[in-house]
């Protein structure tokens, strides 16, 4: 018997709230759910008669419908799909170790949504608009390398050079989406987190935690920057609970 | 190029949800089993990855995301 463990909750004093919320709830493989407290704060548990849990579409869906519900309620920090522990006893301990650190991140959380924004581009075509804009606008000298009889290298190298000037006129514009994207986002106060180039094609790939009541805003500022860069694909989901945001490890 | 690319409800894409419940969120330190189709994965330390070849085939076309919401 291991007990899957799928959120920690900041319960403040309305465990019966909880309680009777779990109740109309159904977890992993049908079984209940429960809470183990402590002081103000709830682990949201399924008791599992197998060891093994089997990681399928329809099982995680499951699983992050329950953090759903429960995050529409509480302040919460989602676990990771598959966190188990072997008893309430060891949860227990384990909240009561945790308890300042865990304290602190539903805290940070609370009342916030997280939100994704995937930023994808064509990328050939980005580029090609990228050095036609630069012909256009270059008055300095192409970067080329001396003439030189013996220097049987000058195309190759001339071809990198371009390349090279290519990526960072690449980058520079990703980053300049990336400003003005914050400065829209520190307007409203929220909590950032930006990969860049995490492909060829999705140029920015960021998330985002703030105040739930500003999430007509953020959308807003999304369509507008959706408007200023045609060329590019902006891609908003949420809102979501704080998956990304979460700041502790639990021992 | 569509306007309307922002997705403003809350359509649950498959990707993004997979991508948080399986790589984001409290990691627990100590082993983790998981079994995916009869095939272990034992995790240890603090690094867990489960994205699908899939998943990351998908991102890096971008045409999965667009299938979606059309």
């Amino acid at each position: 018997m291991e007990i899957l463990i799928y959120a920690i909750l900041w319960v403040k004093q309305d465990s019966v709230k909880l309680d009777t919320l779990l109740n109309g709830m159904k977890g992993f493989s049908g079984g209940n759910l429960h809470a183990v407290s402590t002081n103000e704060i709830a682990a949201v548990v399924c008791e599992s008669e197998t060891s093994r849990i089997e990681t399928d579409r329809a099982g995680v869906i499951d699983y992050a419908g329950v953090i759903e519900t429960l995050s529409r309620q509480f302040p919460l920090l989602p676990m990771r799909y598959g966190s188990k522990m072997e008893s309430i006893t060891a949860i227990n301990l384990m909240l009561e170790r945790n308890y300042s650190g865990i304290h602190l991140n539903l805290q940070q959380v609370e009342d916030k949504f997280e939100f994704g924004l995937k930023v994808f581009c064509d990328s050939e075509k980005l580029r090609a608009d990228l050095m036609a804009k630069s012909r256009a606008d270059d008055t300095e000298t192409p970067l080329t390398l001396p003439e030189s009889p013996n220097s049987i290298y000058k195309d190759w190298i001339n071809k990198k050079l371009k390349e090279h000037r290519l990526e960072e006129m690449l980058l520079k514009h990703v980053d300049s989406v990336i400003a003005i994207l914050i400065g829209q986002l520190t307007q409203m106060n929220a909590r950032c987190k930006f990969k860049k180039m995490a492909s060829e094609t999705m140029i920015i790939d960021a998330v985002f935690l703030l105040e739930k009541r500003l999430k007509d805003e953020l959308i807003l500022k999304t369509e507008e920057l959706q408007n200023r860069y045609p060329g590019l694909n902006f891609i908003l989901t949420g809102p979501w609970p704080p998956y990304n945001f979460v700041e502790i490890t639990i021992t | 190029m569509d306007n309307n690319v922002i997705d403003q409800s809350k359509d649950i894409t498959i990707l993004e949800l997979l991508d948080r419940v399986l790589n984001k969120g409290v990691i627990l330190t100590g082993d983790v089993v998981i079994s995916v189709a009869d095939v272990d994965l034992v995790y240890l330390g603090i690094k867990l990855l489960l994205s699908s070849v899939e998943t990351m085939e998908q991102l890096k076309t971008g045409r999965a995301i667009r299938e979606m919401k059309e």
